[in-house]
C-alpha cells in the first residue's frame, strides 16, 4: 500500500475504534553495501525497506505497536495491539502528541550519490583496498574494506494535522589493514563518510588505516600506576557516547543519572562546551525534526564547564515544566520515543594535538577504547576499558602500548580535563570530541 | 509463507544471473516487550518483523538483497539487481524439492502471543517488589518481559524446502543499590526457547533478589587491585570468557578470511589439556537452539576443542566454499536483514576433574569473578575484555572481602594455555551477541575455572 495511504488509513480506523487520538511514524530506507576480500567482491548488499509504527491515546493512556508488513490487514493487528498495550500502562505516562511548528530548512537528500553506477563504486573501494594494503609494509591483508551508500525516510502523520517527513543520504567507506610482525598482530582502521564522492579519497584511507596498524607494531606494556593521558578525539567521543545518557532527562528523572538538581553547576572543567546540534552543517546526525515531530535545534549542554540543560523529549519536557529540546527519538521501528543526541560533541579549543603531548611530557597517548558495551556502567560513571595507544616520554612518543586497562569515572573525568584540541573528530553517529588532555587516569599494565 | 510458484520464479530469475546458487528466506516475528522500571510499565510493544533475504553465490562471492516488499515482482527484481555486481559464466538449473522434516527441538507448552499482557506484566511486578524487600539500599528497579514467536521459511536451489518456529521467552531484571555518592547494579537475564512456561521454570522473585544481593555488595565494595594476578571465574555466565577469547575466533567468518589467530591450527594444541569445549545447537529448550539453522542445515552438537586440541571450526555454507569445509550447522543470523554467517548457539567448557572447593582452597591470592558482565574481542589480534560484575578478592585459599570495577583482558591464546583447573559444576546463561549478521541469542557455559595468571584493571 502506498505510505501515505496507509497511514492516512491506519488513523481513521484508529479514531474509529475509539483512540482520542494517534500518530503513524514511517522509518524507510534503501542501502547498498559492498564488501570487498582481495581484490574481489566477496559480498554485495542490496536492500530497500519501510514499516510503521503506531502510537496513540486509548482510555487516557498511550499504547504502541509496530509493523513491517505494510499491508491493509496489518491495520487490526496494530489496532488490537496498542489497545491491550495501552491498558498496561499507567495514566501520568500517557504521551503526548504534537501538531507541529515552524521548521528549519533542511538539505539532506543528495541524488547524484545515487547515480554513481555499481562499477564505479566497486572500483572506488578497489582503490582503498589497495591503498590499504600499499600502505605500510607491515600490512598483509585486510580484515574489512567496505563501501556502501545509505538513505533514510522519515515521515509522521498524527491525528492533530501533523504530516512531515524528510530524506537524507550518505556514502561511506570503511577499511581496517591487519599489520603483523612475527606472532604480533595489530588492526587500524579508517572512514570516510559524505555526501558528495568527490570529497571521498579512497587512496588516503586506505594509507591512513594501514600506518594506524603498522604504528602500533612493537607495543609493550607500562607499569600500573596513575597517569595523565592524551585521549584522541575517537577515544573521548567513544567514552561521552557510552555516558551520553546521563545528560537525558528522562534518566535524571528516574535517578538513572547523578546530575539531577545540577543544572547551571560546575559539571566539567571549565575548558569544556558540549553541545548538541541537530542543525549541524553537513552533520553524520542533522534532522530537521524528531521522531515526534519537534523542529530540531542547536544546544550548549555544557557551557565552559556548567550544565546548561539537559536533552528533553516531549514528556521529560512536560515533566519539567520545559519545552522539547528536540531529542525525542524512536531507536527503530521497535522501540518506543525515548531520549537521543543528534550531532553531540565537546567544541574543539586551541591546543593541536602535538601540543597536547608535549605539553603532557610523560603520560600515555590513548587512541582506543575496546568494550565499551561491558566496562561501563551507565549509572555510576564508572568505566574499566581495555587501551590502546603509545607511551609518551619528554613529550615525544617512544612506544606504542598494548594490553593495559584504563579506569576511571565519567563526572570524575570531566572535570579532570586539563587542556582541549582543536582536531574534532566525529564518529559516524554524529557525537565527536577534539583531543584532550586529562589527569588522573588510573592504568592497570605490569 | 510463499508459494510454490513465486520461489520457484524468484530463484529461476537468480540462477539466470548465473548464479551457482540461490537462496530465499523469509520471516515473520510476532514480538511482545514490556518493560517495567521503578514499579511502573515504562513501555508495552508489539510488532511484527515482516521480510525476506535473497541470496546468491558465484563460486566464493556472495550477493545479498533483502526487503518487506514480498511481492513476487519485488522479489524477482532484487533477484536480479545482483547481476550488477556478478555475473556466471554458465546458467544453472532449479532442481526439484526436498522438504526438510525436523525433528522438534523446543516443544512449547504455552504459546507466549495467547497469554493476557497483563499477566506478563504481574510477574515484573512480582519481581520488583522482591528487589525492593531485599534491602532499602535498593533505589531503582527494571525488569522485563520479551517473548517472540518467528516463523521462517527457507528454499534454496539444492531444492531445500524448510520451516520452523522458533518462540523464545527471556525474563530480565536489574537491581540499583545507592549510597550518598555511588550507585552499583546487579542484573539477570535468563531465557529459553520456550513459551510462557518459562515462568514455571524460574523464579522472578528468587532472580531479582539475587540481583539485589548483587547490587548491594558492590556498593559496599572497594575498588577492584590492579594488576596481574590468578582469576577464578565462577560457573554460568563466566562461560563468557571462551565466547570471548575463543569463540568468535573458532568461527569461519574469521578463519576463512585468514582473520583467525587459530586459522591453520586444526589437530594443533590451542588450550591446555583440561580444556574441552563445545557448541551444541541441539539441547532441548537451550536460548540457543533451534531445529536447523538459517540456511537450512540441521544443527548438530560439534566438538570445538578436545583436551585442548582444536577439532573443530563454527562453519556455514559460504566460508565452507572458502575453506573446504562441511557446514556445522552453525549458520545464523538476527532477521532477514543480514545474510546469515558462522557463529556460536549454545557454546560452553565441558566438565573437568576439580571441585570448586579444591580451585579456590589451592589460591592463594587472586580475584573470584562470581558474576561476569559483558565482553568483547577482536577476532582477528585475538585481544579481548571482560567486566566482572560481582567480585571477590581470594586470600589464603579462602574467598575475602568484595571488590568492584574490575575487567579482565587478555588474547584468546594465551588465555586458553593457562586454564589450569576446570570445576565440575557445569551451567549455561543466556546473552545476546553481537556480530556481523546481527544480534542472536546465545548461551555461553562453563564450570569453575581457574586462569593462573591474567591482566586485572582496576581502581584500587
Amino acid at each position: 500500500m502506498d505510505r501515505q495511504a496507509l497511514q492516512n488509513q491506519i488513523i481513521k480506523e484508529a479514531l474509529e475504534q475509539g483512540f482520542t487520538d494517534c500518530e503513524v511514524f514511517y522509518l524507510g530506507g534503501e542501502s547498498f553495501e559492498v564488501l570487498l576480500m582481495e581484490g574481489e567482491v566477496s559480498n554485495y548488499e542490496n536492500s530497500s525497506e519501510g514499516g510503521v509504527s503506531f502510537r496513540g491515546t486509548y482510555e487516557g493512556r498511550t499504547g504502541y505497536a509496530f509493523s513491517e508488513r505494510l499491508e491493509e490487514d496489518t491495520i487490526t493487528f496494530l489496532i488490537e495491539a496498542a489497545k491491550e498495550n495501552a491498558m498496561l500502562m499507567a495514566e501520568e505516562e500517557r504521551e503526548e502528541l504534537f501538531g507541529g511548528e515552524d521548521y528549519p530548512e533542511f538539505n539532506g537528500y543528495y541524488p547524484e550519490l545515487e547515480q554513481v553506477c555499481v562499477e564505479k563504486r566497486i572500483q572506488l573501494a578497489k582503490r582503498m583496498e589497495e591503498a590499504a594494503l600499499n600502505g605500510a609494509e607491515s600490512v598483509a591483508s585486510l580484515d574489512y574494506c567496505v563501501l556502501g551508500i545509505g538513505k533514510r525516510e522519515v515521515a509522521i502523520a498524527n491525528s492533530l494535522g501533523l504530516n512531515i517527513s524528510y530524506t537524507k543520504n550518505f556514502a561511506s567507506g570503511y577499511v581496517s589493514a591487519i599489520a603483523k610482525s612475527g606472532d604480533e598482530t595489530k588492526k587500524g582502521s579508517a572512514f570516510w563518510k559524505g555526501t558528495n564522492w568527490a570529497d571521498f579519497d579512497p587512496e588516503e584511507t586506505g594509507r591512513k588505516a594501514a600506518r594506524r596498524g603498522a604504528a602500533l607494531l612493537g607495543a609493550g606494556t607500562v607499569d600500573s600506576g596513575t597517569y595523565t593521558a592524551v585521549l584522541d578525539g575517537k577515544a573521548m567521543t567513544a567514552l561521552l557516547s557510552s555516558f551520553s545518557g546521563v545528560f537525558f532527562a528522562e534518566n535524571v528523572q528516574k535517578g538513572f543519572s547523578l546530575l539531577k538538581d545540577k543544572v547551571g553547576e560546575k559539571v566539567a572543567a571549565d575548558c569544556i562546551t558540549l553541545r548538541d546540534d541537530a542543525l549541524l552543517e553537513g552533520g553524520y546526525a542533522s534532522v530537521p525534526f524528531d521522531s515526534e515531530g519537534v523542529a530540531g535545534k542547536n544546544k550548549e549542554v555544557i557551557e565552559h564547564g556548567r550544565l546548561k540543560t539537559f536533552l528533553y523529549n516531549l514528556k521529560s519536557a512536560k515533566k519539567d515544566g520545559v519545552r522539547s529540546t528536540g531529542n525525542g527519538f524512536k531507536a527503530g521501528l521497535t522501540a518506543p520515543v525515548k531520549t537521543a543526541c543528534t550531532n553531540f560533541y565537546i567544541q574543539k579549543g586551541e591546543n593541536s594535538l602535538d601540543e597536547l603531548i608535549s605539553t603532557m611530557g610523560n603520560g600515555l597517548y590513548v587512541t582506543d577504547f575496546m568494550g565499551l558495551h561491558a566496562g561501563t556502567n551507565a549509572v555510576s560513571g564508572d568505566f574499566s576499558l581495555s587501551a590502546e595507544g603509545f607511551y609518551v616520554e619528554n613529550g615525544r612518543i617512544v612506544n606504542p602500548v598494548e594490553q593495559i586497562t584504563i579506569a576511571g569515572n565519567f563526572y570524575a573525568l570531566l572535570l579532570d580535563v586539563l587542556a582541549v584540541g582543536d582536531d574534532l573528530y566525529y564518529a559516524s553517529s554524529g557525537k565527536g570530541s577534539p583531543s584532550v588532555l586529562a589527569k588522573n587516569i588510573a592504568v592497570a599494565g605490569k | 509463507m510463499l508459494t510454490k510458484s513465486v520461489v520457484e520464479n524468484t530463484l529461476s530469475a537468480a540462477l539466470g544471473t548465473g548464479a551457482d546458487f540461490a537462496e530465499i528466506y523469509m520471516e515473520q516475528t510476532k514480538r511482545n516487550i514490556i518493560s517495567v522500571v521503578n514499579g511502573k510499565v515504562e513501555s508495552a510493544q508489539s510488532g511484527l518483523d515482516y521480510g525476506a533475504g535473497i541470496r546468491l553465490f558465484f563460486q566464493n562471492k556472495a550477493i545479498y538483497g533483502f526487503t518487506n516488499d514480498t511481492s513476487e515482482k519485488n522479489l524477482i527484481r532484487i533477484a536480479r539487481e545482483a547481476a550488477a555486481a556478478a555475473r556466471g559464466d554458465r546458467i544453472y538449473q532449479l532442481q526439484g524439492w526436498r522438504k526438510m522434516n525436523l525433528a522438534c527441538m523446543n516443544p512449547i507448552r504455552i504459546m507466549p502471543d495467547e497469554v493476557e499482557k497483563r499477566k506478563k506484566a504481574e510477574k515484573l511486578f512480582l519481581a520488583t517488589e522482591a528487589a525492593n524487600k531485599y534491602s532499602p539500599l535498593i533505589t531503582q528497579t527494571r525488569t522485563g518481559c520479551l517473548d517472540i514467536v518467528k516463523d521462517i521459511f527457507i528454499a534454496n536451489t539444492d531444492g531445500l524446502w524448510a520451516e520452523e518456529q522458533r518462540v523464545r521467552s527471556r525474563f530480565t531484571v536489574e537491581a540499583i543499590a545507592s549510597s550518598a555518592t555511588e550507585k552499583q547494579s546487579g542484573h539477570l537475564g535468563p531465557g529459553a526457547s520456550m513459551g510462557f512456561e518459562l515462568y514455571d521454570e524460574i523464579d522472578v522473585e528468587e532472580r531479582a533478589r539475587e540481583s539485589a544481593r548483587i547490587a548491594v555488595t558492590m556498593l559496599g565494595a572497594k575498588p577492584c587491585p590492579a594488576g596481574r594476578m590468578p582469576v577464578v571465574i565462577d560457573n554460568g555466565f563466566g562461560g563468557v570468557i571462551f565466547h570471548e577469547a575463543c569463540g568468535h575466533s573458532l568461527e569461519a567468518t574469521a578463519v576463512a578470511r585468514n582473520a583467525s589467530v587459530f586459522a591453520g591450527k586444526m589437530g594443533q594444541q590451542i588450550a591446555s589439556s583440561v580444556v574441552t569445549a563445545i557448541d551444541d545447537g541441539t539441547i532441548p529448550n537451550g536460548w540457543g537452539s533451534s531445529a536447523m539453522d538459517d540456511e537450512g542445515t540441521p544443527t548438530q552438537r560439534n566438538v570445538l576443542i578436545e583436551n585442548g586440541i582444536l577439532r573443530s571450526y563454527l562453519v556455514d555454507k559460504l566460508n565452507g566454499r572458502r575453506m573446504g569445509a562441511n557446514a556445522t550447522g552453525s549458520s545464523r543470523r538476527e532477521s532477514y536483514r543480514f545474510a546469515p554467517t558462522s557463529r556460536m548457539t549454545n557454546t560452553f567448557i565441558d566438565n573437568g576433574q576439580s571441585t570448586t572447593d579444591e580451585i579456590i582452597g589451592n589460591t592463594e591470592f587472586g580475584l573470584y569473578a562470581k558474576q561476569m558482565g559483558g565482553g568483547s574481542v577482536d577476532p582477528a589480534t585475538g585481544s579481548f575484555n571482560f567486566a566482572v560484575l560481582e567480585g571477590y578478592m581470594i586470600r589464603n585459599g579462602k574467598i575475602a572481602e568484595p571488590v568492584r570495577g574490575a575487567t579482565l583482558i587478555g588474547k584468546g591464546m594465551e588465555v586458553l594455555q593457562k586454564i589450569d583447573m576446570v570445576g565440575d559444576n557445569l551451567a549455561r546463561a543466556q546473552g545476546m551477541c553481537g556480530s556481523i549478521s546481527g544480534s542472536i541469542p546465545t548461551d555461553v557455559g562453563q564450570p569453575m575455572i581457574r586462569v593462573k595468571e591474567m591482566t586485572v584493571g582496576g581502581r584500587g
